[in-house]
Formats: C-alpha cells, sequence, structure tokens
C-alpha cells in the first residue's frame, strides 16, 4: 500500500479532538445497521433513478458521516452544530485545505489511513459545524462537502425528487444517412462563370454546404480565401481570418463540433503547419475538407510556382498510423465538382479530407459551369437519433465503422478528446483500446477502398504502355499520350481523381496486359513508390520527376513513351 | 417541454452527493491530479459559479489544451474538448461562432495558454471573441515535470532552469489587459469564494473574458522550490495577497516571494467580434445580409 511521505499528515492530526468520536462511527453509511441502511438503499434508489436518466454513472459511494451521536446545547433539536460533513473517505489525498481553511477549526485528520495511504479529514467537533461547506469548495479531490441542517431539512420537505428531463423528441431525420439530398440553393452560384480554380474550389465548398470557412493567406491558395471572405456573408456562414495556420486548422474542427460543415485553406508552409491538427481531425473523426494548393519546395520554396510534391505529406505528415482521402482536380471546373464530392466523403467517413490542387490549376481561368442547386447532391452529417442515455460518441457496429456524430449544445455532453479513447470519448491509454481504435480508423477507409476509386481512363483496352498521372500533369500526360497515338503506338492513361486510398487493386489488373507503367508528376518521385508497390514484378514502372516550377514538356513526356515502346 | 437542465434542477433533493458531482463525469473521479493540486479547487469554484449563473448546462461547453490544468474538460459533464498543446482558444472560437448560443470556457494553463498558445491568446482578446478563459497558473509546466513556463517567476528552479530562472516571466492580467480583454480578474486557490464570483461575473459577461487563477504544484514547484506544500502555498497565498480591485494592470506583476495583488482589474464594455461582424455587415450590405446567428 502506498502509503503518502510528502508531509505526515498524521503530524497534524488532531489527538484532543473536541467532539470525542469513536472509531465506529467513522464506519461508512452502508455498514451502519439499523435505519440508516433503509435510508441509505432509499438514497440510492432515488440515485440510480436520477442520476441514471441525467446519464450519470452511480458510484456506491462509501460515506462517513456524523450526524448521530452529538447533542447540541442551544436548542431541542438533537443534531449538533448547525450543519454536518460528509467525506468520501476513498479518495481523500491526505492535502489538509478543509482542516487548515475551516472557519470553525471542526475537522481533524483521522487516525486511520484509505486504502490509498492518506489520513482523511473527520468531523472532530461537530457542535462546531455550521455546514458552511468552504471545505467542500477547497477540497481539490471533490472528497468533502457540507451542509446546514435547514437546507437539509428545507430540500426534503420538497418531496420526492423531480422527474429527470426527458430526453428530446429527435429531430426528424431529413433523410437516411449517407443518401445525398439537393444543395442548399442559398450557396449555389447557378450559370456558366470564367474563373479559376481557386474561385472556383470555393464555390464548389459553398455548393457543397460549408458555411464556416477559417483560413490564413499564402500563395497561391489567397484568392480562395478573400472570395469566402467577400462571399460567405451573404450566404449565411462565417469567414475568419485566424492569426496562423494552426488556429485556422482547429477553428474549423471547433466550428465542426458546433454543427457546421468547415473547410480550411493553405499552401506549402501552412501545410506543414496544419500537420499536428490533421492527426486530431483523424483521431477526433471531425469531417472537414482541407484544401493545399501546392507550391514548390522544400520550405519557402517557389510561393508563385506550381509542384505535386506534397502528395506524400498528405498521406503521411500528421504522426501516428492513419488513412486519409485525398482529391486531385486537374481543372476549375473540377475544382468545383470534386469538392462537393470531397465534402460528402468528409461526411460519410467522418474524417478530414485533402484536396490538392496546385498554383496552376488554382490560378488557370476557364469555363465553369454551375447547374441549379437540385441537381446537385450533397451528403448531410450523420447526426445521431440516439436518446442521450443511449449515445456513446464513438461507438460504432461490425458493419459500420463510422460512429453516429452530434454537436456541442445538443444535451448529449460528449467528451472528445485527442488522446486514444473509448466509445464514450474518454481517455483510456492502455493497448487493447488503442489497437481496436487505431484499427477502426484505418479500416473505415481501407475496407472501403473500392468505393473510393475514382479514376479516368483513356485508350486502356489495348494499351502496353499505361501513363498513370494526377492533376494538372494530366494535363501534359493526355496531350502526349494523344500525341503517342497518333503515332500508332498502344498507349493508355490513366488519371487519378482520387489519390489516396491509392486504387493499388486496379493497377494489378491493369498488369495482366501492360508491360509498362510511365508516371510523370510536379516533384522527385512521390506517387510513383506507390505505383511500383502495386505494380506485379515484371511491369516496368518508370518516374519522370520534375522539382517544380513549370509544368512537364509534353515532349519529354512522349520522349519516354517512345522510348518505352522500342 | 422538458425539464431544463440547470443546476437547481439537477441537484433537487440528491441527499448525500456532493453538489460538485453533477457536474463531473463520475465514472472518471477521482482524478490524475496531485495531492494538494489545487487545480481541482478552482474547478470547484467553477462549478459554484455554474450553479450560481443558473445558466442551462447544455448550452455551456469547455475547451482545454493539452497540460494538467488541460484534463479539466475531461472531467466535466458538459460538452467538453479536449484539444492540442495551446490551441484551445482558437478551437472555442470555431465553437463559438458555428454555434453563438453556446457560452464557451477556455479552461488550460499557463503554459498551454501563454505559451505555446499565446499568438491565440492575443488575438482572441484583440478581437474580443466572447470566450471566458480560466487560466490556472501554477508557474511551471506540470505535466512534463517541471520544466520552466513563461510565468516561472525570476530565481525559481526548474528541471530546464536548474540554476534558477533568469528569463522575465509575464504578466498575465497586464498581457491580457493590454489585447483587449473585458474583464481581467486574478484570485488564487485560497480566494475561493471571490474566484468563485469572477468566474459567475465571467459567465455572465460578454466578450474575452480573462481570470488567472493562482494554483499550487506541490510536486513541481513548490517543493522544488523548497516552498514547503500545497498548503503552505495556500498559507502564502493568505498572506501575502492584497486585494486592489481596478489595480493597473502593469503593477500586478508576480516575484518569486513578494506580494501577490489580486483582484477585479479590468471590467469595461466593448462590442464583441461577432456583434462587430453583424453590426458591419448590416451597415454595408444592407438588406443583403441576414444577422447572423448560427
Amino acid at each position: 500500500m502506498f502509503i503518502y511521505h510528502g508531509r505526515a499528515p498524521g503530524s497534524r492530526q488532531n489527538s484532543e479532538c473536541r467532539g470525542s468520536i469513536s472509531s465506529s462511527q467513522t464506519l461508512p453509511l452502508v455498514r451502519t445497521p439499523g435505519r440508516r441502511v433503509a435510508r441509505g438503499a432509499l438514497i440510492s434508489t432515488f440515485l440510480v433513478l436520477f442520476l441514471c436518466q441525467a446519464s450519470f454513472l452511480v458510484l456506491n459511494i462509501p460515506q462517513v458521516s456524523h450526524r448521530e451521536g452529538f447533542m447540541s446545547d442551544s436548542n431541542t433539536d438533537p443534531r449538533p452544530g448547525k450543519g454536518t460533513v460528509y467525506v468520501r473517505t476513498e479518495i481523500c489525498k491526505g492535502c489538509s485545505f478543509c482542516i487548515d481553511f475551516c472557519p470553525t477549526d471542526c475537522l481533524s485528520f483521522s487516525k486511520e489511513f484509505n486504502p490509498k495511504g492518506y489520513h482523511f479529514p473527520i468531523l472532530s467537533a461537530p457542535d462546531a459545524c455550521t455546514g458552511c461547506d468552504l471545505c467542500g469548495l477547497y477540497c481539490p479531490d471533490f472528497a468533502i462537502y457540507g451542509e446546514r441542517w435547514k437546507d437539509i431539512d428545507e430540500r426534503k420537505g420538497k418531496g420526492p425528487p423531480v422527474a429527470p428531463a426527458q430526453p428530446v423528441a429527435p429531430p426528424a431525420a431529413k433523410s437516411a444517412w449517407g443518401t445525398p439530398i439537393p444543395a442548399d440553393p442559398k450557396g449555389v452560384l447557378t450559370g456558366l462563370h470564367f474563373i479559376d480554380g481557386d474561385h472556383a474550389a470555393c464555390e464548389g465548398a459553398l455548393a457543397a454546404g460549408c458555411r464556416f470557412v477559417a483560413g490564413y493567406p499564402i500563395t497561391p491558395s489567397t484568392e480562395i480565401v478573400e472570395r469566402f471572405a467577400s462571399r460567405i456573408p451573404t450566404v449565411g456562414g462565417v469567414f475568419i481570418q485566424m492569426e496562423d495556420e494552426l488556429a485556422s486548422s482547429i477553428a474549423v474542427q471547433g466550428a465542426a463540433w458546433g454543427g457546421k460543415k468547415t473547410l480550411s485553406v493553405t499552401s506549402g508552409p501552412g501545410f506543414s503547419l496544419m500537420m499536428e491538427h490533421i492527426g486530431l481531425a483523424v483521431m477526433t473523426e471531425t469531417p472537414g475538407v482541407w484544401v493545399d494548393v501546392q507550391r514548390g519546395g522544400p520550405s519557402t520554396g517557389l510561393p508563385t510556382l506550381p509542384a505535386q510534391s506534397d502528395m506524400m505529406q498528405a498521406r503521411w505528415g500528421s504522426h501516428g498510423d492513419y488513412e486519409i482521402i485525398a482529391l486531385v482536380p486537374n481543372s476549375p471546373q473540377e475544382c468545383f465538382d470534386l469538392m462537393i464530392k470531397a465534402f460528402n466523403l468528409s461526411e460519410i467517413y467522418r474524417c478530414p479530407v485533402m484536396f490538392m490542387m496546385d498554383e496552376v490549376v488554382g490560378h488557370m481561368v476557364e469555363r465553369v459551369d454551375i447547374p441549379p442547386a437540385d441537381r446537385l447532391q450533397v451528403v448531410p452529417r450523420k447526426f445521431t437519433t440516439k436518446a442521450k442515455h443511449e449515445y456513446r460518441a464513438f461507438a460504432t457496429t461490425a458493419d459500420d465503422l463510422v460512429p453516429e456524430m452530434t454537436k456541442a449544445g445538443e444535451g448529449y455532453r460528449i467528451h472528445v478528446t485527442g488522446l486514444t479513447h473509448d466509445e464514450r470519448g474518454y481517455p483510456a491509454m492502455n493497448t487493447p483500446t488503442q489497437d481496436k481504435l487505431v484499427r477502426r480508423l484505418i479500416n473505415k477507409i481501407k475496407n472501403n477502398a473500392d468505393k473510393l476509386v475514382d479514376i479516368q481512363e483513356d485508350y486502356i483496352d489495348d494499351a502496353e504502355i499505361i501513363v498513370v498521372s494526377y492533376g494538372i500533369t494530366s494535363r501534359i500526360a493526355k496531350s502526349a499520350v494523344d500525341d503517342a497515338r497518333q503515332r500508332g503506338l498502344k498507349v493508355g492513361h490513366l488519371r487519378l481523381r482520387i489519390v489516396w486510398p491509392f486504387p493499388a487493386a486496379r493497377i494489378r489488373e491493369l498488369c495482366s496486359k501492360a508491360k509498362v507503367f510511365i508516371m510523370p508528376e510536379l516533384n522527385m518521385g512521390q506517387m510513383v513508390i506507390e505505383l511500383e508497390r502495386a505494380a506485379s514484378d515484371g511491369v516496368k514502372v518508370i518516374s519522370i520527376p520534375h522539382a517544380g516550377g513549370s509544368v512537364h514538356e509534353p515532349e519529354a513526356i512522349l520522349k519516354k513513351i517512345i522510348e518505352a515502346a522500342s | 417541454m422538458s425539464t431544463p437542465n440547470t443546476a437547481e434542477n439537477l441537484l433537487r433533493d440528491i441527499d448525500s452527493v456532493n453538489p460538485v458531482m453533477p457536474y463531473l463525469r463520475q465514472e472518471r473521479i477521482p482524478h490524475i491530479w496531485c495531492p494538494s493540486c489545487g487545480i481541482g479547487t478552482t474547478v470547484n469554484c467553477f462549478t459554484r459559479a455554474l450553479t450560481e449563473s443558473g445558466m442551462d448546462l447544455d448550452q455551456i461547453a469547455v475547451v482545454s489544451g493539452i497540460g494538467c490544468t488541460g484534463r479539466v474538460a475531461g472531467y466535466m459533464n458538459l460538452d467538453s474538448f479536449h484539444t492540442t498543446h495551446g490551441r484551445a482558444i482558437p478551437f472555442a472560437t470555431g465553437l463559438k461562432l458555428a454555434n453563438p448560443k453556446l457560452k464557451v470556457v477556455v479552461y488550460s494553463g499557463d503554459g498551454d495558454l501563454t505559451a505555446i498558445g499565446g499568438n491565440h491568446f492575443m488575438h482572441a482578446a484583440r478581437r474580443n471573441m466572447d470566450l471566458m478563459i480560466v487560466c490556472v497558473n501554477n508557474f511551471t509546466y506540470g505535466m512534463t515535470g517541471g520544466q520552466v513556463a513563461p510565468t516561472t517567476p525570476l530565481g525559481a528552479k526548474q528541471t530546464t532552469m536548474p540554476f534558477g530562472n533568469y528569463e522575465q516571466p509575464f504578466n498575465l492580467p497586464f498581457l491580457a489587459d493590454a489585447c483587449g480583454a473585458v474583464y481581467v480578474a486574478r484570485w488564487t486557490v485560497f480566494h475561493v469564494r471571490q474566484l468563485a464570483k469572477a468566474m459567475q461575473e465571467g459567465l455572465k459577461k460578454k466578450g474575452f473574458v480573462f481570470i488567472e487563477a493562482l494554483s499550487p504544484c506541490p510536486t513541481l514547484y513548490s517543493r522544488r522550490n523548497k516552498r514547503g506544500d500545497g498548503i503552505d502555498e495556500l498559507k502564502n497565498y493568505k498572506q501575502n495577497s492584497i486585494v486592489k480591485h481596478g489595480a493597473d494592470t502593469k503593477e500586478v506583476g508576480l516575484t518569486f516571494d513578494g506580494k501577490i495583488v489580486v483582484g477585479k482589474f479590468v471590467d469595461r464594455e466593448r462590442p464583441t467580434w461577432l456583434d462587430a461582424m453583424n453590426d458591419h455587415f448590416t451597415q454595408t450590405l444592407g438588406t443583403k445580409y441576414t444577422t447572423y446567428g448560427g
């Protein structure tokens, strides 16, 4: 047994207790015979009835009461003093705050130790106790509290406990979870537009129902926050320019738990600053879309010039094990279309979704066709309709690994933490809980990888050489492949619109007829590593790296195709 | 119409239950805090303030960062969020703006709020974001084992200042005041009734409220600096505190063994960020703008 040696509480023990208390009187309530047992049982019944419905776990609290056995001199009330104290001896840590600051000096240390090895307070001068509860206010361990007799009598005179609040009838679900509904017309700027990818991404988010954006200006993503700042006031949302990316990437998570669909936007160094909060969003299963308009790096690198060099960072950038979803548009139109898809996926899987643009796609001005709201399908949040006492914020089933969500202010009294947590959301830092949680976070995406394949294939049927690309590079790759086809080469093109999870199964299928994969990308070879992992032995994988700053020349890709064909 | 979950309704007729208990996730008690740590005492004061305020507890959210005080959120039976180190304030900002009906309380430590989270603290005060900040200042990094904090007084020994601290510490009320907080108060865990009252006022106040609660860290600050135990720190607070309401916050800096000025230093009015946004857009956008309310 651990005995507290920090400062021997026994040394402060009052050996001449003014109330001459005997040890039998300090026994816990539950052990005391006679009517006190009956009373205790009644209290327990009330507690169970009341507290269970109020979502409290009832502990069978051993109490030390000092109500009996003392006579008051002043009146006919047989009870001593003006009040009494209750002590939960087993959780006391012997700090002596209550004893030292009791205004009437009615408490002293026990001779006994509690199970943790601490002396606990006893009411040694019950006649002096006023029930003022200053001890309760001081007690840092919530182990002691006092109450005036008159308050006790008054409280009891009120009759049986009031019925606890009934669970509020759940609001009628707008639709079954996962079933898309038409977009809110308020956020949809229907019509033909001639805008760049940054502006189109903003319109896509508004159409998807995004109503809270926190950002910090950084080239080349700044136009997105600028457009939100001017558009969102009339759409019924909030934009706030935070003090940095650390703040913006967590403000969106606060807003998500306030019930909003949210977006955070950045580039280059800002994306590095956001990494910790991607992990928090993964761990707390907080939906939201994270836009990275990629620019050349490392560090400040090329602020105004393109790259695709954050692809692995998007997948692996935060510490710990997790799976992620990442989409890559290659045109302003796709910045709109795929943005809606990104929001839908983040709601379906309750995870952060990366939206990996690049400087060229962000600043390229093209025609963008925004359809009427009723032709856009958005997935509403999976809000729980469970009663408050049944809801466990992170509980799932074998068939559905995505927990139902709620928001603050609904009375569910949720706890959300980045610590390893159990189904209630409570910290539980042990191996089994960690194993269960991390596996579920990974499997909710990994097990659905086949549903998360979004690729565009051209000339694949007879292709012996397949160029695999994504984002802005896919547009150059497509032109090189068109050129090679005109030269009679059996070349196909596979474009990734969702890069994470990587469509490894489809790549393996294609290995049955393809002999060579070629992968141009605006980095020194990132997604090609994944392509190599997926490709079978005997199928050659050729990387066409580029350090960023411009896009590939089509001739460079064509040259590799011709080399591979010969 | 259901009975609102006010503190009064929760407490009525529950015999033998500590009045603090309905506010706590009881299955998580006992807590992790050391013997004679003062954080639990500040929680008592907070629960008394909640009781006195009569507010609907379903509409109160507590946000914490990381550290010993960061664990408060996990013990409160309210909507509670335990976020990343230093980022409780921006998380709370998002939560408040998403649902302005919530009263959002940031409950965290001095290191979390003013070192790693110092930038967010300044900007939320500048914006007058409608948040109540409870900063439990124990002069050290407790959770990591007693390293120097931006509040560690000059001369105090910490594991990363083994020969005594030579860095000038923050004067937190002055910082909050200078950044634009509308309510600034400092109390110690000895001043439980005053601290509870300040929290009660803070809950009712609109705007950026900063309440500093000086608290002993017996394990890593007091004993290491031969200041005794938690109870000795409380006695020190009792002997050396000077109540000075309205004191110039420039003058309330703390030293290792000097006087401690406590009281309500600032109480003023200023439009909150959200009110300013709504007023401004109403003026500039006219009928195109509908007042944002969540």
